[in-house]
């Protein structure tokens, strides 16, 4: 058995930890992005049907990442898949919450001078840390995801060789 | 290579309780050395002593020449492998065996080569991605092992590694071991209570009582030539059986027997005629057939042996109690009087407890 082959039977016993440890980062960026949007406090804006259906999905996203920090784990491929489509949703709500946010303005009372003025819902700096936020559970989710596919490719192909080799014998 | 040299080892714990007595035990590489004993007689201790887990109180300990006393375990290339297993139940038995390697920060691949080499002697390899609640007792405790032999430590201790498991699997793990020993030809210290561990693995004895070592020899030399009563009823099962007699010229005489003594019998206890001393026969030193009158309680078949306890009885009066092996199959019956003869016989001062050997 040469390097490389003793690398692939490694796979056979050893967790595809560096997948699941990403899905899991994903999760970890995740949860600060809610936390980070739901401490706002600037009128009315957020109270939509909007912030209901994000914090669905954000659960939603919660259970999906780690049951697919599980299954990338052992090497299961279909779950690489459920990453990439959780990832690339990730991207996507950038634009749903923190851009239009970022965009828009509300008329609030000024509790010192008592005078409405216009002030930007989310402003630059969280609006910065959103983004940052977003994308690095986006890239964690797709990175996890290719090292899945690629391992569990490996594995499988590895695997078939073993059996030749068995029936061979 | 690994020659462990144990000098004068004592250990005394913080209250003065002295749980080990002036130790001395010089192990050749690659041989197999069983510590018996009862509970409480310091073999754990002593062999805890060994690994680094306890202090050393006075004495020294050498492994190859070097003193080793004040290393701390981690250091001292030794491999332990407990009674209870101590696997991690959250790994699987390939990151188990892999752990202690992992953590010394090996190379991967050499790694799995070492697991997968010692999976394949102790035919662990379809376990490997098991969990350690999976396996059966005897397949733990040879994951155990496993841990233990990757590391390819100079030296394995086994502290009472088939306690936990049944009669029937204690049986298979001890052939096992035994295959094991000699296919690593590894220096061993093996601790244990129960003494047919002790006969069928040991290249030596350490027989210990009360922190004392009472006798070292092979299992030959233990069983045949008891230094004294308390190894002479430890080895053997069912254990030797004792009476007090008197030595008489030419014969012994005891509660309602006599034996005749050769002249080769006599020289040894020449020095104690009209003296008392201690008797020992092994069950399976008696034959049936002969002037010994005994009263059967219990006739147990075995098999090849039938096992027969009962008292000796003269003259309508029951003396002390006797068990007696016999070869083949025996249909004693509660009460019955049989008739035994000795083949061979053991002496010991009564006063000192001490074998009495031939005269040099």
């Amino acid at each position: 058995m040469n390097e490389q082959q003793i690398s692939l039977d490694r796979m056979r016993y050893i967790k595809n930890k560096a997948s699941s440890n990403l899905a899991i980062l994903a999760i970890l960026f995740d949860v600060l992005y809610f936390v980070n949007l739901y401490k706002s406090d600037v009128g009315s804006y957020y109270y939509t049907i909007l912030i209901g259906a994000s914090i669905i999905y954000n659960l939603v996203f919660l259970l999906a990442a780690f049951l697919a920090s599980e299954g990338v784990k052992t090497y299961n491929e279909s779950y690489s898949y459920l990453l990439i489509v959780i990832g690339v949703i990730q991207f996507i709500r950038i634009f749903i919450m923190p851009v239009p946010a970022h965009n828009s303005y509300i008329e609030v009372i000024n509790s010192t001078t008592k005078e409405m003025e216009s002030i930007q819902v989310m402003k630059s700096s969280q609006f910065i840390r959103q983004i940052i936020y977003l994308c690095a559970s986006g890239i964690c989710c797709l990175v996890s995801a290719y090292i899945g596919i690629v391992r569990s490719r490996k594995l499988k192909a590895y695997e078939a060789t073993l059996g030749e080799e068995k029936r061979r014998d | 290579m690994a020659n462990l040299t144990l000098q004068h080892l004592d250990k005394i714990y913080d209250n003065k309780v002295q749980a080990v007595y002036d130790f001395n035990l010089d192990v050749k590489d690659g041989e197999l050395i069983v510590f018996v004993g009862p509970s409480g007689c310091g073999k754990s201790t002593t062999l805890r002593m060994v690994a680094g887990l306890e202090d050393i109180t006075n004495g020294k300990l050498l492994l190859d020449g070097k003193d080793i006393t004040r290393t701390p375990a981690k250091d001292r290339d030794m491999a332990m492998v407990f009674q209870n297993y101590a696997l991690y139940g959250h790994m699987t038995i390939y990151e188990n065996m892999a752990f202690s390697l992992t953590l010394r920060k090996e190379d991967p691949n050499v790694i799995h080569k070492k697991v997968l080499a010692a999976a394949e002697i102790l035919n662990l390899t379809t376990q490997l991605n098991k969990k350690p609640a999976q396996l059966s007792g005897g397949q733990r405790q040879r994951v155990a092992m496993g841990r233990a032999i990757v590391r390819t430590p100079k030296v394995f201790l086994f502290d009472e590694p088939l306690s936990n498991l049944d009669a029937k699997l204690r049986g298979s793990t001890r052939r096992e071991i035994l295959l094991l020993h000699k296919r690593l030809k590894a220096t061993m210290l093996y601790v244990t209570h129960d003494q047919t561990e002790a006969l069928t693995l040991a290249d030596r004895i350490v027989c210990m009582s009360m922190g004392h070592v009472q006798q070292i020899g092979t299992p030959l030399e233990l069983y045949d030539h008891p230094a004294n009563l308390f190894v002479a009823s430890f080895i053997g099962l069912p254990p030797m059986n004792f009476f007090d007699v008197k030595v008489e010229l030419g014969k012994l005489a005891g509660k309602g027997f006599e034996i005749p003594l050769d002249a080769h019998d006599m020289k040894r206890v020449q020095k104690y005629v009209g003296k008392e001393i201690v008797l020992g026969v092994r069950p399976e030193d008696f034959v049936e057939g002969g002037d010994i009158k005994i009263s059967v309680l219990s006739n147990e078949n075995l098999g090849m042996n039938t096992l027969v306890n009962g008292h000796i009885v003269s003259e309508g009066n029951k003396f002390d109690r006797i068990t007696c092996k016999f070869r083949g199959w025996c249909n004693y019956k509660n009460g019955d009087v049989a008739g035994i003869s000795v083949k061979r016989m053991h002496f010991f001062d009564k006063e000192t407890t001490n074998a009495i050997n031939e005269e040099k």
